[in-house]
């Protein structure tokens, strides 16, 4: 099960398809960028604090905040981590949210160096 | 056309915002259930909104709830905006007052389609209103003179002279007949005859303050409430009524015609406690007293006899005669 999962079909960033959604517009997508490098981080670490805590609550809401904010940057893997750990609060399976987490964590972790990328190349 | 969105989650929002600005929109964004509900319950506030489900004070089907509570506003159309995606969800959704629903990551051109829709509904809604307006305008008003018909303008005057009662004020009651209106209409025609009506309807209007009432009672005759009228000065402003008719010619189609009006004048604190037909009945009277005295003229009721025979306030003015 966890190497279907694993085995996503999705790519990590798809920035053919939010171009799409935003009409092309490379001004509104650095924004995006820009907002989502400072929302991020704060997020995920509050998330980190409240699955220590096991407090479900913060968890569902910041899991499912996260959610939505990867899912409208396209990050569809990172999105999918987020809507699983935001499923497990919600049905209050503490034992795995740890565990989710760690996934989550893993797939910001690649998805990071490619925004950073992106960035970089859009600045020359 | 002003849209509401509501998205506490930043990156969402920017892209939201930006999406429908780009898709013609004035856009006012909030962080929560709360600001959204403020800014859609605002004189003016947005009649479209996007409301995302999941947010802080007020979620999105909560705000959906309080909005349709309020049934005497205008309609808001509203779509819940969320990653959430089962069937339960989308029919609580709904159910909580939402017109409709969208799933995030959302597409733009689908989005502006669906508000489309939301645009079709609302111009529906303004047409519903504005249909039901023209209809309470024509269920009161004369649609020849666009005065207060004569049902409208009686309720008008009862309520007022409940009023003047109570708060012991003068409602002033005039009942005017534009004289020899029917050889207007047997030389000139009905139309200028027509033309007559308006324009005396016009001066009558511009001859009183605003919180005035002016009525057509009749096919030529007009009933003009003066509310809060100083008893002191009621002959006066009657006579610059009287005058606003009289004192230039009428320009009709067939040339100028000089009209005169007469008028029976009434001051309700003068006649305590009759009814509102006794009353207009005596303020008829008078206007026969003022046709019969040579018209272009107004005439007074007073009571023929005084309430009380030992008080000292006996009308020192005996009734006037035909």
């Amino acid at each position: 099960m966890n190497n279907s999962e694993e085995a996503l079909p999705e790519p990590i960033w798809n920035v053919a398809e939010l171009l799409e959604r935003v009409d092309q517009d490379q001004e509104l997508l650095r924004d995006l960028l820009n907002i989502f490098k400072e929302d991020f981080p704060r997020t995920i670490r509050s998330l980190e604090s409240a699955v220590a805590m096991e407090d479900l609550k913060n968890c569902a809401r910041l899991s499912h905040t996260l959610k939505g904010m990867l899912g409208s940057l396209g990050a569809t893997r990172a999105a999918s981590a987020a809507a699983r750990l935001d499923l497990l609060a919600c049905s209050a399976e503490t034992a795995s949210l740890k565990q989710a987490l760690d996934a989550l964590k893993r797939e910001a972790a690649d998805l990071l160096p490619e925004l950073d990328a992106y960035m970089a190349e859009v600045r020359r | 056309m002003k849209i509401l969105v509501a998205d506490d989650e930043a990156l969402s929002r920017r892209l939201l915002e930006k999406t429908l600005a780009r898709a013609g929109y004035e856009v006012i964004s909030v962080e929560n259930g709360k600001q959204a509900l403020e800014e859609l319950c605002k004189l003016e506030g947005p009649r479209l909104a996007l409301l995302d489900w999941i947010m802080p004070e007020l979620d999105g089907p909560e705000v959906c709830r309080a909005i349709r509570t309020r049934s005497e506003r205008s309609y808001v159309y509203l779509v819940l905006l969320t990653s959430k995606g089962s069937k339960e969800e989308t029919v609580l959704g709904l159910e909580s007052g939402a017109d409709d629903y969208l799933t995030k990551p959302f597409n733009a051109e689908e989005l502006r389609a669906r508000l489309r829709v939301g645009e079709r509904i609302l111009l529906l809604e303004d047409r519903l209103v504005e249909a039901a307006e023209n209809m309470r305008f024509r269920a009161t008003h004369d649609q020849l003179t666009s005065l207060l018909n004569r049902g409208a303008v009686l309720d008008l005057l009862t309520r007022e002279l409940h009023r003047s009662r109570r708060e012991q004020k003068t409602t002033v009651i005039l009942l005017g007949d534009i004289d020899h209106f029917k050889r207007v209409n047997d030389t000139f025609g009905h139309v200028v005859g027509d033309e007559v009506l308006v324009e005396t309807a016009n001066r009558l209007l511009s001859a009183v303050r605003s919180y005035d009432f002016v009525g057509r009672y009749g096919g030529e005759e007009f009933l003009v409430v003066l509310n809060s009228c100083d008893p002191a000065f009621a002959r006066t402003r009657a006579e610059e009524i009287r005058k606003s008719i009289s004192g230039r010619e009428i320009q009709t189609a067939k040339g100028p015609l000089t009209l005169t009006m007469s008028f029976g004048v009434l001051l309700s604190s003068e006649w305590a406690l009759k009814t509102i037909e006794e009353l207009l009945h005596e303020t008829d009277i008078a206007l026969y007293d003022a046709k019969a005295a040579g018209r272009n003229c107004l005439r007074i009721a007073k009571p023929a006899t005084k309430p009380e025979p030992t008080s000292e306030s006996v009308p020192h003015i005996a009734r006037i005669k035909g």
